[in-house]
């Protein structure tokens, strides 16, 4: 029986492909993987939903998808982030840290 | 946008999103194998995370947003049903596609007669300025807007309130450019009229005030882009050709701008001159029309920006009084009475919005247009009814399929919306086919219009503002159609719509009902509508023009305007007379000074001289004709005797006519109970008339303008060396159009330079003539005709499934003792109730809309209780007979099937 795991919250899948992105490119099925690998098996994320999150970033311009040969030696889409990407990156790292901060700070408050 | 430009790939981004899934698949079932899970369990595995359907599905999404998907699949499904059910797609396409394409139709000539602004610079600014003082002198003439040219020139001085003053008239002139001289229409213009406008040249230059500086400065002509392209072939060396107005050298400078067709739709001028020519146009008189104060031109000019018409009138007044006060001074100023005097000094200027600028068809025709576009608004409104009453029918065929939806959980607005795609399809669909029928529509409505020139002045074709109110009243007829139907979806319970076996739910009958019922309304309203055009007509046919058509042949000369002095006029047109009497084929001839059902009259009021002096209260119509010319016509001599060579004066002697000739209706008005033989009377109404011309006979009743017209009238005697051109009237034997090669030669050994300005058999005169009633009796009878089709069928449909929902009802009915004559009459009464219903409706709403025909309508008023009770039983018997089938289906209904059909 592995260890319950939380459900990723939601809007923060976005988040974390464009940091994955950031490191290098990769393909679906090696953003799954580091995904897995990142979390440590703690966040559960839907294979499924790992999809339809990456042709919304393409089409809002944060990605570009490009064929290109793979480990295996098969064709794979590689996604890496655009100039708009890094950007919103930047955005939503500012934003989470001030809301997990903010968060902090009542639970810190609420235990004295 | 990007959905749109995604919907376009969508198959390469299927195939990418499948290769991506795939690999990610396949990677996964390897990864899974390689940690020792046996290969169908792998693969099991892979899908399940993987969750292919749903992921596809999503994706899909993201590229079109969902609603963008819906819409695509609402149509594509709309689309496919549309096909599977041709009967119903082709009825509610037909409906509105002539529906829509009616309206475009009559939208057209309505957009280009009566709301079309000029294609000039901002011609909201435009006002027609128009003075009623002069009319108190003149004695209360309609002057058609006409001004004297000097005021237009004050006026130009007033820069506070006006930015700028045009004056322009539109005339005939006799043009030789090359060829043989024609007739042409042309605009005598102000130097300021093109700056003013704001029109430009296409080529050369436009006409610029130093050529209107003094009388004969500018010799010049600006020709039309149309006439330029259509009869000098878009020569690009035309500016500095010489050519003749009349007889008079003139130069072309330019040609206008390509969209300008002058101020006046309907005329549409070949060429403009400058008003400084007026001598050179040969408008038939000897006055200073450029100094002096006839009045002959229609003034516009253009606001101040941020003023109003009121405004500026208000304004100008303190300028205007003293210029009245310096005019009483003019040499010419006839004597007036005090009373009439003070109201003179009082008139003012009226300023008038006019950004379509001045048009004398307009007025004629802005009516009967309106009427048609009316008619047209009803026909499409029943077309949308139609509609609406078959979807309904088709949802109630439905209900099953869409209660099995909404148990499936679908919304009631996601079925309402699919509902909405059908007839918002079928609108831009009917939308479609009826821009495509439009200027067919548009080209025989063009055909039906009284004037010649509107022939020319409006175009069938499609601009862009027709096709932004086909689009509009395409998706307001979808939308009226489907509305209905839509908010209706879902309504029924589910499990009773499911749980019958006939799969009719109850289908909104009631709605339905109501639906038939306004169809019922809506074309008895256009029934009574055609009935009283077609009345209208029929008796105007019957009426005739008052003297026998069949072999009378028409032509007409204008010498003048080629430069003959009037003496010579009246000797051609004698001599010209003689020859063509002289003619095999003819056997008796005439000339008139003007030309009969043409629309235009001579008018003037009368002073008449019997034991006192009286005035006439309204202007009657004169005209000027030779001996014989009522015994060619047919014309009948009441009283007294015809004109004969004596009685006109000879060449010099000025001092009216010594004689003349009245008609029936002018005897009743004004003599009506004394001999009118001998009467003095004259032409004008001011103290100074002499009335010195004694009545010597008088003939029947003619029309003049057009058939309609029943107006007193006055004859005078041809040839009193004060003629212009002349009209003739020819009885021929034979077909009159045979005649007309031997009367062209001989016009042209008389002076090859003049140009005959028609030829016309009187019948296709009096067809013309009724041109407009003969447009809305044919339109409104085909609208009527097409109505009562569309409403009977809706009726018979609502009751046929009236019935066919009640079988079971009136077989236990019959199976209880009911008479068969029971159940026609339940069905029957059902159908009374809603034609009862519709006539109740129609009746009150025709007689409001009949004060507004009233005014096109001839020998029948609009309230006419035959005309209105012909049409509502017309409309009843046709409903009673198409009600009859499903009632005669009830009354044979088989007590045993209809209870075994549960």
């Amino acid at each position: 029986m592995p260890p319950p795991r939380f459900p990723i919250p939601q809007g923060t899948l976005d988040m974390l492909i464009l940091q994955i992105l950031s490191l290098e490119p990769a393909h679906g099925y090696g953003i799954a993987q580091r995904l897995e690998q990142i979390s440590r098996s703690v966040v559960q994320v839907n294979q499924g939903s790992l999809y339809p999150a990456l042709h919304r970033l393409q089409q809002k311009g944060w990605l570009r998808g490009e064929w290109k040969q793979s480990e295996t030696g098969r064709e794979a889409k590689f996604y890496s982030l655009t100039a708009a990407g890094r950007r919103q990156l930047a955005i939503e790292k500012d934003s989470w840290a001030r809301l997990s901060g903010a968060v902090n700070l009542i639970f810190e408050e609420g235990g004295q | 946008m990007i959905q749109l430009f995604n919907w376009l790939r969508r198959a390469s981004l299927e195939r990418g999103l499948d290769r991506e899934l795939e690999y990610h698949y396949d990677r996964r079932v390897a990864d899974l194998t390689a940690a020792g899970m046996s290969e169908p369990e792998a693969r099991r595995r892979a899908a399940n995370e993987l969750g292919l359907a749903q992921v596809v599905e999503e994706v899909r999404d993201v590229w079109l947003t969902r609603w963008l998907r819906d819409l695509l699949y609402d149509l594509r499904f709309s689309a496919r049903s549309f096909l599977r059910t041709p009967g119903f797609t082709a009825a509610t396409l037909l409906s509105l596609a002539l529906g829509i394409g009616a309206t475009t139709a009559v939208y057209s000539l309505v957009d280009q007669v009566i709301l079309h602004a000029l294609p000039v610079r901002d011609p909201g600014q435009l006002v027609l300025v128009d003075w009623n003082g002069d009319d108190l002198i003149t004695g209360g003439l309609g002057s058609s807007n006409l001004m004297p040219r000097p005021i237009c020139r004050d006026l130009q001085q007033q820069t506070r309130f006006l930015d700028g003053v045009l004056c322009r008239a539109g005339i005939e002139v006799n043009l030789t450019a090359g060829g043989d001289p024609r007739p042409v229409a042309a605009e005598i213009v102000s130097g300021s009229y093109f700056s003013v406008l704001g029109v430009g040249p296409a080529l050369g230059r436009v006409i610029e005030p130093e050529d209107d500086a003094v009388p004969g400065a500018g010799a010049v002509v600006v020709l039309s882009y149309d006439f330029w392209q259509a009869h000098f072939g878009g020569a690009a060396d035309i500016a500095g050709r010489k050519v003749l107005i009349g007889n008079h050298p003139m130069t072309v400078v330019g040609v206008a701008a390509a969209d300008f067709r002058g101020v006046d739709v309907g005329a549409v001028p070949a060429l403009w001159m400058p008003t400084s020519m007026y001598a050179d146009a040969n408008l038939g008189t000897n006055d200073d029309l450029f100094n002096g104060p006839v009045r002959w031109l229609q003034i516009l000019a253009r606001l101040r920006p941020g003023l109003s018409a009121a405004q500026a009138q208000a304004g100008l007044l303190p300028w205007f009084r003293p210029w009245l006060e310096d005019s009483t001074h003019r040499a010419g100023f006839p004597a007036i009475t005090a009373e009439r005097r003070r109201l003179y000094l009082t008139s003012s200027l009226i300023l008038t919005p006019a950004p379509q600028g001045h048009s004398p068809l307009r007025s004629s025709l802005s009516e009967p247009l309106w009427v048609l576009f009316a008619a047209t608004g009803v026909l499409l409104g029943l077309a949308c009814l139609n509609v609406a009453g078959l979807f309904l029918a088709r949802g109630s065929a439905r209900a099953r399929e869409l209660s099995t939806r909404v148990a499936l959980g679908a919304s009631r607005s996601r079925i309402g919306r699919q509902l909405l795609t059908d007839s918002l399809l079928l609108g831009a669909a009917g939308g479609v086919l009826g821009v495509a029928l439009a200027p067919a529509a548009v080209r025989a409505l063009i055909a039906f219009l009284p004037h010649d020139l509107a022939a020319n002045a409006l175009r069938p074709s499609l601009s862009l503002r027709l096709l932004a109110f086909a689009f509009l009243t395409s998706l307001t007829a979808g939308l009226a159609s489907g509305l209905v139907p839509a908010l209706q979806a879902g309504r029924d319970n589910i499990v009773n719509a499911l749980r019958e076996r006939g799969g009719a739910g109850s289908g909104g009958v009631r709605l339905r009902k109501a639906i038939v019922t306004l169809q019922v309304a809506f074309s008895l309203i256009l029934l009574i509508g055609a009935a009283l055009f077609l009345r209208t007509l029929t008796g105007l046919l019957a009426k005739g023009p008052g003297f026998d058509t069949e072999g009378l042949l028409s032509f007409a000369v204008a010498p003048a305007q080629n430069g003959y002095a009037r003496v010579d006029a009246s000797r051609l047109i004698r001599r010209m007379n003689e020859q063509v009497r002289a003619l095999g084929a003819v056997r008796s001839s005439a000339a008139a000074r003007f030309a009969f059902l043409n629309g235009g009259a001579w008018s003037n009021v009368v002073t008449m001289q019997t034991d006192r002096r009286t005035v006439s209260d309204r202007s009657v119509n004169f005209n000027a004709v030779t001996p014989g010319f009522f015994a060619t016509l047919g014309v009948r001599l009441l009283a007294g005797r015809d004109f004969d060579r004596s009685d006109s004066r000879p060449s010099g002697e000025a001092d009216g006519p010594r004689c003349a000739i009245v008609n029936e209706a002018f005897v009743k008005r004004y003599l009506a109970g004394r001999n009118p033989l001998g009467v003095l009377i004259a032409r004008g109404g001011l103290p100074g008339v002499k009335p010195n011309s004694p009545i010597v006979g008088v003939v029947a009743d003619m029309s003049y303008r057009g058939v309609r017209d029943h107006s007193e009238q006055v004859f005078f005697p041809l040839f009193e060396s004060d003629d212009t051109g002349a009209t003739f009237y020819l009885k021929v034997r034979g077909a009159p159009e045979q005649a007309i090669p031997s009367i062209r030669r001989l016009v042209r050994q008389d002076d090859p330079r003049l140009p005959v300005l028609w030829f016309r058999t009187l019948d296709d005169q009096v067809n013309r003539s009724l041109n407009t009633e003969r447009m809305l009796a044919v339109l409104s009878a085909s609208f009527g005709a097409l109505a009562l089709l569309l409403s009977l069928v809706g009726l018979y449909g609502v009751m046929s499934f009236v019935v066919t929902r009640r079988t079971r009802e009136i077989g236990i009915r019959l199976a209880l003792g009911a008479s068969r004559s029971s159940a026609l009459r339940l069905v029957l009464g059902d159908a009374a109730a809603m034609v009862g219903a519709g006539v109740a409706i129609a009746l009150p709403c025709a007689a409001a809309l009949g004060k507004l025909v009233q005014s096109q309508l001839f020998g029948v008023k609009a309230t006419d209780p035959i005309t209105v009770g012909g049409a509502a039983l017309i409309l009843i018997a046709g409903a009673l007979a198409s009600a009859f089938i499903p009632a005669w289906r009830a009354s044979n209904v088989s007590p045993t099937d209809a209870l075994r059909l549960e």
